[in-house]
């Protein structure tokens, strides 16, 4: 921590901030400048950098250290690379994860599911527990839904994620999915992240809609400080003033936690845009800034379907988009989908 | 060569030197260790800013005397180097002591 002095801060200022970090087990390096002094601390008291900024003469306190740990890169210089199966997260391969918002029907499922894996798609999405805006709208299938989303991911040779709304849910999701997701919501539950850090499956933590990205890998730590390693951020869409679009797809989060963790980023257009003409674009720059994956809404008959159609893309789009992505990733040394179901289909 | 040669002398002088100045500091810190010792039993705090400000006046009038290229500012800034080590020792100390009460 490097605590820096107000020009005018008195040597009885000064001398008030160096006694009390001392008496915090501090060691304190003071540097009279010209203008103004600076005292750098180091050692291993607890201080609260809060109360330093408060006394008087301070001009500002610069905290050299996170306060996450386990997240961090200094902990673990290299990335961290999830397996499930023969599905590799985090490595040069970029994921995608895609699929129906809810499960609604057995043929909605399997439809959407056998699209995605031609396309190219490695995971399943699809909700049987919905969080809602409002507690009128659809709220899911339950484990009857959870049943048809692994019965189509199981289908298509896909793993599937889907969302735990409630530590209560843990164990009826464990038994279908490959993987929690943790939703936007649900990012500062610290319960729930409590409870997911004591299982062994993957975590997909959305960021919150008002998270910073210190406060994302604040919640990571929890699941992590559980003794569970695999967490994926996911970067969905944060709440700005612009209205035009649901939420404000922040790319920039991508080369951020690149560089403050170790734990692979993926990236949520479709609830970003909340629009599907503007799923592609962003899907697009978020492999060009280096997203380790992408998760995607594509619903077999998107105009009715019971849960954000309108953010849903057509199984065609998807198609597309994908052979879009397969020209992109090798330009920053990544690959995508490395046996496109699709053109082997094709060829027989 | 001759120039050469010279700078060989100057930097034997300047290691010379820095033996005199790290066995100055040695026993400086060994009277540091002491004063600790002394202010624990005494229940006084490691810092003290009025003895440190009177160390620093003492020091630069010391130096003004001496009229070198080191001016007073500077020698106040190595000083400060030199207290906060001493204080650091203090601190270790006040620890070592703390610990070994916890365990009686």
């Amino acid at each position: 921590m490097v605590v820096v002095m107000k020009e005018r801060a008195s040597d009885t200022d000064v001398e008030a901030v160096i006694a009390s970090l001392v008496e915090m087990g501090m060691d304190v390096h003071r540097s009279t400048g010209a203008s103004r002094i600076v005292l750098g601390v180091v050692g291993g008291g607890k201080v609260d950098p809060r109360l330093i900024e408060l006394m008087a003469g301070v001009h500002e306190v610069l905290r050299i250290t996170q306060p996450y740990k386990l997240a961090g890169r200094t902990f673990k210089p290299d990335d961290t690379i999830i397996t499930l199966g023969d599905v590799r997260i985090g490595g040069d391969e970029v994921i995608v994860i895609a699929g129906p918002c809810s499960a609604e029907s057995e043929e909605q499922v399997h439809a959407t599911a056998a699209a995605v894996k031609r396309a190219g798609a490695k995971i399943l999405r699809g909700g049987a527990f919905k969080p809602r805006s409002s507690p009128y709208s659809f709220q899911g299938m339950g484990e009857a839904g959870l049943q048809l989303l692994q019965a189509g991911a199981n289908a298509h040779d896909l793993k599937l994620v889907t969302e735990v709304m409630d530590a209560s849910q843990i164990e009826v999701i464990g038994k279908y999915a490959d993987i929690y997701q943790v939703g936007a919501r649900n990012m500062q539950n610290f319960t729930l992240l409590r409870e997911l850090g004591r299982t062994r499956k993957p975590i997909l933590l959305k960021r919150g809609i008002a998270a910073t990205m210190e406060e994302w890998l604040l919640s990571a730590e929890y699941i992590l400080a559980g003794g569970n390693t695999d967490v994926i951020l996911c970067e969905r869409g944060i709440r700005t003033f612009e209205t035009f679009t649901r939420n404000t797809l922040d790319l920039s989060a991508i080369p951020i936690i690149k560089e403050l963790s170790h734990l692979p980023i993926f990236v949520d257009p479709s609830h970003g845009m909340g629009r599907r003409d503007k799923v592609a674009p962003m899907a697009r720059a978020a492999v060009a800034a280096g997203a380790d994956g992408l998760i995607i809404e594509v619903h077999n008959d998107p105009d009715h379907a019971m849960s954000d159609g309108a953010q849903s893309m057509f199984p065609s789009q998807f198609d597309r988009l994908m052979a879009e992505l397969r020209i992109i990733a090798p330009a920053i040394g990544r690959s995508i989908c490395l046996e496109p179901v699709a053109r082997r289909g094709w060829a027989r | 060569m001759a120039a050469e040669l010279n700078l060989e002398d100057l930097r034997d002088e300047i290691d010379k030197i820095d033996e005199v100045i790290v066995r100055l500091l040695d026993s400086r810190a060994r009277c540091a260790y002491s004063v600790g010792r002394l202010k624990h039993e005494l229940g006084r705090p490691i810092y003290e800013p009025a003895r440190e400000a009177a160390v620093l006046a003492h020091v630069r009038q010391v130096n003004a005397a001496l009229g070198g290229p080191l001016d007073s500012d500077a020698v106040a800034r190595l000083y400060e180097r030199i207290m906060d080590e001493a204080r650091r020792i203090q601190r270790l100390e006040a620890e070592r002591d703390a610990r070994e009460k916890g365990k009686e």
